[in-house]
């Protein structure tokens, strides 16, 4: 049998009140791309920082290609050729992208000083062999999320590499740059390279995956080729239970009544040139279209966070005024924002605080805040979303990617009276979990709260809209009903929009 | 006092405390030991009495820290606020019950006005306070070089005044810091200056009125200062446009040696209470011992990151 290329046994590593791992064996063999599933909190990132040297573990061993090792730090395990992309982006916001790559190879020119040219160069040629377009100058914040994390992906490819590591690397892609990504996995498997693979989104793992470990509470539920293992019993292992139904029902009648939220003949910026949505009280609305198409900035100006050049927004057939999210929050109105660690969530600050931000008067008592009525609604909410933290005292930046998403669903599913946005409400979440966000959603719209979602993932937006919107540029290029869409037409709409106006037909291979 | 209990008890997690506590413990145990005039009735009163105007000024800056800003003003404000009330007076010293309320009006004026000029201009609290800090030092000394002015027999009093034994100026420190805890841990805008101090964009996001809460954290340093002036005014009698200079640096001191954090959002009052209490008693303890000032600036030094270094690496665990 061939050597592994990293092999850990036993290893376990423990908080105080979790145990994120316990004597978990793992081994990845050259050349193979192993997937490492497991619901939010099941320990697959603590497992990766073990291996990455980000951590230690407090017992078990670990062998790097033959030879037992223990890092003290992860710049010791990346010497040694592993490359971790972690879960949240390592990303300097202020250098350009090609300061971001070749972050800790800058190439030097006679003098010892760091030469520009060179760098730039050199981290052209490597964003070329990945396949993607992104100008090395441009500077990390300006780009959005998913060229974010591409960049990120192309550090990986700067110097020797024998495991790569990636932590729902897709969560933040999708359709043409996912198959970029998996070009490049493919290709480097062939170099023998040994490949850990973690995502939620459990099409990808039978397409690119090998090999396949689940993680269940921190223990090894399971771990085979993926060819043993059907869709079903993976879910069972990582659930712990078999899921019948994933979306819930759609409402019977179309809604009725007067629109909660106009939109009309929006502008803002050069991603939103024309927009006109409606949503209705008791109605999901999907907003589809590709990465860059306009809707997230959509979902900001109604919020109140982006300025608007034109066009109005009636709420509840007033116009608002002051436009702030102030405002809006008073007006019952949430917004689940799409970048969950850089909007929304307070890191430093406890479950219950996080959840209680836009809502302190709720939980305000002649004056003072009532301790134990906030502790109550983060305990209801904790157990709502099925958070895994052992108390509402515990730090959101110590919770799982995962948890942390459900944490931001807890605060504004109680916030959201009127009107709930969600930006990719399901990113990062896991299976389990995506079953239960989509009950509470349908739950919420029969109760009266109009929802606006933007989500990437066709499957859930055809599975839980009633009505859907297809952007494109900017534009709305059309509108489905949601028992009837299909994914061809709804991609057909993202992109026969965009032939139309550029007449490149070349386009449309970036969406197939 | 329950408001510094519950403090005591939402923080017991983080043992910031319990550190700072038992440096504090070692101090008087050593201070016993190594001075027969320093475990004494007496010395711990005259001890509170000194504290009073350092943890006057220190509880202002922790808001501001908390907030995630610096205030770098409050020396010379202290300094510009003793110079007014101790003319004030001498001018017309039967108008305390109006000099004091303008003191603390004005004071209170311009940090809020440090508040809003980091809002508007956008620029570093570091840079705007000390400006600040420059111009009002500049504009007290064109008024009046020299100390001068005087207080009425009343205000003197005051701050000799003991209640049980203890320094009255002391109770009322203490009453403000409870105060203190209870309104940043229970009540909305207390608790908002944790948010904007963790995330200001979440804060935001959040709904809340983040210009409103930043301009109230310096607001509340500048009323601060000027509490701080009036207890030094009372004991010092006269008004000196040089007296607070050392204070905006001894005034972050305890607020990082009780564990509040300079980036913002983490902490609280009672660490500065606690910080306040170390850094007098240490002074205190030197002094009896003949130590020299000099060693006495570097045993603060040391101390401080000491302190904050054991604060720091008890986080990452
Ligand atoms: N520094 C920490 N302090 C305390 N608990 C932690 C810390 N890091 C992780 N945990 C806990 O360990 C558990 C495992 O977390 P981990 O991030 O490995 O989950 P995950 O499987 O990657 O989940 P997700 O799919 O949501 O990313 C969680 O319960 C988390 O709250
Ligand atoms: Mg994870």
């Amino acid at each position: 049998m061939v050597t592994p290329v990293i092999e850990l046994s036993r290893i376990e590593k423990e908080y105080p009140g979790v145990k994120p791992l316990d004597r978990v064996d793992f081994a990845v063999r050259p050349g193979e791309i192993h997937a490492l599933l497991g619901e939010n909190g099941a320990g697959k990132s603590t497992l990766i920082r073990v291996m990455g040297g980000a951590i230690r573990p407090n017992g078990g061993s670990m062998t790097y290609l033959g030879k037992p090792v223990s890092w003290q730090s992860p710049k010791q395990a990346r010497a040694a050729g592993i490359h971790v992309i972690h879960q949240e982006l390592a990303l300097f916001p202020e250098l350009s992208v090609a300061e971001n790559i070749l972050v800790d190879a800058q190439p030097r020119n006679g003098l010892g000083l760091i030469s520009g040219r060179t760098r730039h160069a050199r981290a052209a040629e490597i964003l070329s062999q990945l396949g993607v377009k992104i100008s090395t100058h441009a500077k990390i914040d300006e780009l959005p999320l998913a060229d974010q994390q591409m960049v990120e992906i192309a550090k990986a490819l700067v110097g020797e590499v024998r495991l790569l590591v990636l932590d729902e690397p897709t969560a933040v892609i999708s359709g043409h740059e996912v198959d970029l990504l998996f070009d490049n996995m493919r290709r480097l498997k062939r170099e023998g390279v040994g490949i850990v693979y973690v995502s939620h989104r459990l099409e990808e793992i039978f397409e690119i995956a090998d090999r396949v470990t689940i993680l269940k509470d921190g223990q090894v539920a399971g771990t085979g080729p993926v060819g043993d293992l059907t869709r079903d019993e993976m879910i069972t292992k990582m659930v712990g239970r078999r899921l019948e139904q994933i979306y819930p029902a759609r409402r019977k009648a179309p809604a009725s009544g007067p629109d909660i939220l106009k939109v009309s003949n929006l502008r803002a910026g050069h991603r939103v040139r024309d927009v006109s949505i409606a949503v209705k009280p008791g109605e999901v609305v999907g907003i589809a279209g590709m990465v860059g198409s306009g809707r997230t900035e959509v979902a900001e100006v109604i919020f109140g966070t982006r300025d608007l050049d034109g066009g109005t927004i009636e709420f509840e057939g007033r116009r608002l005024d002051r436009r702030m999210p102030r405002e809006a929050i008073r007006n019952g109105v949430g917004f689940l924002t799409e970048n969950r660690k850089d909007e929304g969530l307070f890191l430093g600050l406890p479950i219950s605080a996080n959840v209680m931000a836009p809502d302190l008067a709720g939980v305000t008592r002649r004056g003072l805040i009532d301790r134990r009525g906030e502790r109550e609604i983060a305990l209801e909410q904790i157990r709502n979303f099925a958070v895994a933290a052992p108390s509402p005292e515990v730090k959101v930046g110590n919770l799982s990617g995962g948890n942390q998403q459900k944490v931001l669903f807890g605060r504004w599913s109680r916030i959201a009276s009127k009107l709930l946005i969600l930006d990719e409400p399901t990113r990062g979440v896991d299976i389990g979990a995506k079953v239960e966000i989509y009950r509470i959603v349908r739950n919420l719209a029969e109760q009266g709260v109009g929802i606006l979602m933007i989500s990437s993932e066709l499957p859930e937006i055809i599975g839980l809209s009633d009505r859907i919107f297809v952007m494109s540029q900017g534009h709305v290029a059309g509108e489905i009903d949601g028992a009837s869409a299909t994914e061809e037409a709804i991609m057909d709409l993202a992109v026969r929009s965009i032939e139309r106006r550029d007449g490149k037909a070349a386009r449309l291979e970036q969406v197939a | 006092m329950s408001a510094v209990v519950a403090e005591f008890r939402r923080n017991r997690l983080s043992l910031s405390y319990v550190i700072v506590v038992a440096l504090l413990f070692l101090l008087v145990v050593a201070g016993g030991f190594l001075s027969d005039r320093f475990l004494t009735w007496r010395n711990f009163g005259n001890l509170f009495q000194q504290l009073v105007v350092l943890g006057m000024v220190s509880l202002g800056q922790t808001f501001v820290v908390l907030l995630g800003g610096i205030d770098l003003a409050v020396g010379s404000l202290v300094s510009a606020s003793t110079v007014f009330i101790a003319h004030f007076l001498e001018w017309r010293p039967d108008l305390l019950w109006l000099a004091l309320p303008l003191a603390l009006v004005a004071a209170t004026a311009i940090g809020a006005l440090n508040g809003l000029l980091t809002i508007v201009l956008r620029v570093h609290p570091l840079i705007v306070t000390l400006g600040m800090s420059s111009i009002i030092f500049g504009g007290t000394l064109m008024y009046n070089k020299e100390p001068g002015g005087s207080v009425p027999r009343g205000l003197a009093d005051f701050s000799y005044a003991k209640l049980w034994g203890i320094p009255a100026t002391a109770i009322v420190l203490v009453a403000i810091f409870a105060l203190a805890g209870l309104w940043l841990q229970r009540s909305r805008s207390g608790r908002s200056i944790y948010f904007v101090g963790g995330d200001r964009e979440a804060a935001r996001l959040n709904g809340l009125p983040v210009n409103r809460i930043v301009v109230m954290a310096y607001a509340l340093s500048g009323l601060c200062a000027g509490l701080a002036a009036i207890f030094l005014t009372a004991r010092t009698g006269v008004g000196d446009p040089r007296i607070g200079a050392a204070l905006t640096l001894q005034s972050i001191t305890p607020v990082v040696v009780g564990g509040t954090v300079l980036a913002g959002g983490r902490g609280g009052v009672l660490g500065t209470l606690l910080g306040v209490l170390l850094v007098t008693m240490l002074n205190n303890l030197l002094n009896f011992l003949n130590v020299s000032s000099y060693y006495q600036w570097v045993i603060q030094g040391l101390i401080i990151i000491i302190a904050v270094s054991i604060h720091t690496t008890r986080r990452r665990q």
